[in-house]
């Protein structure tokens, strides 16, 4: 009898200990102060030096398509801009310089694009005008279905100009298509080789024609895009790649990546959930850099029918929002208080202007008492809005959560329309889905640094992303004045007195403005630290420490 | 002597039961919310012409009937359909992953049967502290999700220990057997212990019976007294429960391959219905039916080896 109470007991013991175990695995220490932000963002991490036999880079999930058309998320990009290049580049700090081709605007409505000297994809053969007129031909068809075509609007005609020359004609002068270029629209694939792929190309099944450092080994829808270093690279003054193989791979869940990541079985990532940011911060397993991005977190005011309809509640909300909350539990100090609805990480151009417009713009902090007071002149305590989010998206989750205690600290009620993570799309694409539906949360981004990027699809009448009929016509000229404006100062002061006015008018209210979260294994260094990793190529320079 | 009938019997429950569940997955599939289009798009928002297209390339407008008929005459004719968000065979895609499912099934199979039985005839025949210690240890392991077993199992042996990878299959067999052990092991937990529970109840049961009692007063030989009046009496429901739980680790290795990472056909599936890849959920589930199938049919063979005075086939 005494023996099976002592068995009992040491196996309850140990249960016990088991799940303290388990638990101080999951939870990771709260006495860590956040630190802050800005002061730690960087641009750079230090070039490789030692080689280094076979990275896996983990991805939020498996990669689809290795096709540029249809490369639109975080999993493609990152694939796609580790192989292959843009007639133009864009640079860890957003600037935007040479890629393949360089460019001279003669006239504001023709680009002409000047292939530089020995360039040439990975069989050999050399980047031809013709394969640039096909693959930005095939970016703006509407029969290949891209989902770039929109930006290409401007374009009138595409045609190569000499032996090494192509010449884009605008309709407009369009200053924005530069910054498109130089990011996944403007990747140069090669005309025969698509062609000879058919609807494979870019597929599991078939396979896809660079430029980049890297190439594609394999693909196996199983064992994730293979990459290696391009032997025959055409850029000289690049050093071949110390790392002999890449390996990009979805893994399902933040636990399987940190614990893959403390592991060493996966040696870097690009995470987007940061739930557990400070057990890998904490960590002695991997580094962990914090650097600019270009995606800013903020609240889609998708109807104007309801309360949100008036500009003073959605500056009262605004207001009332407890950014610092959602700095610390949905980003655990990976987010800085936001300004702009662009996140600083834009700035690609006319830099210090940017950079002191931004300045001097107030920073959106919490201050209820004057937010209770827009509500009372608006007249609309005790109106009730709805906010669309996912309790199976934990980003969308801590930001409705947010807004739903700003929304009652100032008299607001606030209801949620919970969807399904795989019906969240919808509040994008379908206006019946949005029915009923006042706002919505989202982590957004335009193609390239620019503010204007994400800008444009929110604010102008026509944007892709205006769902509420907002339209401001002092907006919308500073912004088409910008698109047409060839001087990167004042097109960036155009960009900035929208940028300001928006932060008034708040047809979107900007939540946080997240920083890039780049992880490596402590033996690694060199990967692109900035969000430019999601246009542009980003492990040229990965290697050992 | 083959049971031709019982196999010809079989053969036709496994036709109807793999009717009914396309038609049940594929309406399920249908019925579940969200597009598969938000896979290709990464949740951002596309041009409507854009989605059109898409929609047209995919049949994606079409009623459910239609869909279902271009499902049902495509796999006749063996095909399984491609995968929207991959553009790639779903019979490639299967072919990719399975063996990474069916090892990691093979291996928990072997150790459910091998140390479950183990654990169960120790303690069924051996009375005292150790048959009382896993009497307790069963019972809470037989209650354990795999789920729960993964992550335990990942925190103290990949990340504490280091003893075992946290993550991923592997290369080469030796590799992929180190790989595969904690998987298997979370997934093998809960059917181990239910089926030593079993076994330790069934020899229990045995040694009391007459004529056991009567071949160890007459001394026989005590190995041959368990293999021959023991365990050989005690088969049977050892087998019944066996089978169930093998059969039932089919449909639970989803859960452990998305936990440690490994590109089975479960992780496929899970992620698939996500995107609402309908032919890739289609395309695996009826595998997972087949081969639960052919599992409890094997396990009906066993019977009739067993105990002769069970006809293979008849209504029991």
């Amino acid at each position: 009898m005494t023996r099976r109470v002592w068995v009992s007991l040491s196996l309850a013991a140990l249960l016990v200990v088991a799940m303290a175990v388990a638990g101080c695995g999951a939870s990771a220490p709260t006495n860590s102060t956040t630190t802050s932000a800005t002061s730690t963002l960087v641009t750079t991490t230090a070039a490789g030096t030692k080689p280094v036999p076979s990275v896996t880079w983990a991805l939020y999930r498996d990669v689809n398509t290795l096709d540029p058309d249809f490369a639109f998320d975080d999993p493609e990009n990152t694939a796609v801009t580790l192989m292959c290049e843009s007639l133009l580049r864009q640079a860890p700090d957003g600037s935007v310089g040479p890629g393949l081709a360089t460019l001279a605007i003669p006239t504001p409505t023709t680009y002409v694009f000047t292939l530089r000297p020995g360039v040439k994809f990975w069989d050999g053969n050399p980047v031809t005008p013709a394969d640039v007129v096909f693959s930005i031909t095939r970016q703006m068809d509407p029969k290949v279905g891209g989902f770039y075509q929109a930006m290409f609007t401007r374009v009138q005609l595409v045609q190569a100009t000499g032996a090494n020359q192509v010449t884009i004609t605008l309709k407009q002068p369009d200053y924005w298509l530069e910054g498109e270029l130089s990011s996944i629209p403007g990747i140069v694939l090669e005309r025969s080789f698509v062609e000879k792929e058919g609807k494979n190309y870019g597929a599991p099944g078939g396979s896809i024609m660079g430029t980049g450092a890297f190439m594609l080994k394999s693909w196996n829808t199983a064992n994730g895009v293979v990459a290696i270093p391009n032997p025959h690279y055409w850029d000289a003054s690049v050093k071949t790649p110390l790392v002999q193989q890449i390996v990009l791979r979805g893994f399902a869940g933040t636990a399987s990546l940190s614990s893959g990541l403390l592991t060493g079985s996966i040696q870097g990532s690009y995470p987007t959930d940061l739930a557990t940011l400070l057990q890998l911060q904490q960590s002695g397993a991997v580094k962990v850099y914090q650097g600019r991005c270009g995606s800013t977190d903020a609240l889609v005011i998708c109807s104007f029918k309801g309360a949100l309809g008036d500009v003073r509640v959605r500056q009262a909300l605004s207001l009332a929002l407890d950014r610092q909350a959602v700095i610390d539990s949905v980003y655990h100090g990976a987010a800085q208080l936001p300004r702009w609805l662009a996140n600083p990480g834009t700035f690609g151009y006319g830099q210090s202007v940017f950079s002191a417009a931004y300045d001097s713009s107030p920073a959106m902090k919490q201050d209820v008492a004057k937010a209770k007071q827009l509500i009372q002149q608006a007249g609309a305590a005790g109106t009730t809005i709805t906010i669309g989010m996912s309790s199976g998206m934990p980003r969308s989750v801590g930001d409705a959560a947010a807004y739903q205690a700003a929304g009652e600290a100032i008299g607001l009620n606030v209801k949620f329309r919970a969807v399904s993570p795989a019906n969240f799309i919808n509040f994008f694409i379908d206006p019946k889905f949005r029915e009923g539906v006042d706002a919505f949360p989202t982590t957004n981004y335009g193609d390239y640094a620019d503010p204007a990027a994400l800008l444009k699809t929110v604010v102008l009448p026509d944007g892709s992303q205006n769902f509420s009929g907002f339209s401001d016509p002092k907006t919308t000229s500073l912004l088409d004045q910008a698109r047409s404006t060839a001087d990167p100062d004042q097109r960036a002061s155009l960009v900035a007195k929208a940028e300001e006015a928006v932060a008034q008018q708040l047809p979107w209210i900007p939540t946080v403005q997240p920083n890039i979260v780049l992880v490596l294994g402590k033996g690694l260094t060199g990967a692109v630290p900035t969000f430019s990793y999601m246009f542009a190529p980003w492990a040229n320079q990965l290697g050992g420490r | 002597m083959v049971p031709w009938r019982f196999l010809l019997r079989r053969l036709v429950m496994l036709c109807g039961s793999v009717v009914v569940a396309s038609f049940l997955v594929f309406a399920a599939v249908d019925v579940a919310p969200g597009t598969p289009l938000a896979v290709l798009s990464g949740g951002r928002s596309i041009s409507p012409a854009s989605l059109r297209i898409l929609e047209a390339r995919y049949h994606l407008n079409e009623p459910f009937f239609t869909q279902y008929w271009y499902w049902v005459n495509n796999a006749l004719h063996g095909d399984l359909g491609i995968s929207i968000t991959l553009r790639e065979n779903v019979s490639t895609l299967i072919a990719q992953r399975i063996w990474t499912t069916a090892g990691l099934v093979l291996y928990a199979s072997i150790l459910v049967v091998v140390i479950g039985v183990a654990i169960g005839l120790i303690a069924g025949l051996r009375r005292g502290a150790l048959d009382t210690g896993m009497v307790v240890v069963t019972a809470g392991a037989a209650a354990l999700p795999s789920f729960v077993a993964a992550i335990v199992l990942i925190f103290v042996f990949a990340v504490r220990l280091r003893w075992f990878p946290a993550l991923g299959n592997g290369v080469g067999l030796l590799s992929n057997v180190w790989h595969f052990t904690l998987p298997a092991i979370a997934l093998a937990v809960s059917s181990m212990a239910i089926v030593s529970r079993v076994t330790r109840a069934a020899v229990r049961e045995e040694m009391g019976r007459e004529h056991v009692q009567t071949a160890v007063s007459r001394g026989i030989p005590t190995g041959q007294l368990i293999r021959r009046h023991v365990l050989r009496n005690a088969a049977i429901p050892i087998t019944t429960v066996s089978g169930i739980t093998v059969a039932s680790l089919i449909a639970v290795a989803a859960v452990v391959e998305v936990a440690f990472g490994l590109n089975g056909l479960g992780a496929l599936m899970v992620q698939s219905a996500e995107s609402k890849d309908l032919a890739v959920v289609q395309g695996i589930a009826l595998l997972l039916v087949l081969a639960f199938v052919i599992v409890n049919t094997l396990v009906d063979l066993l019977y009739a080896m067993l105990d002769p005075r069970v006809s293979v086939g008849a209504k029991a």
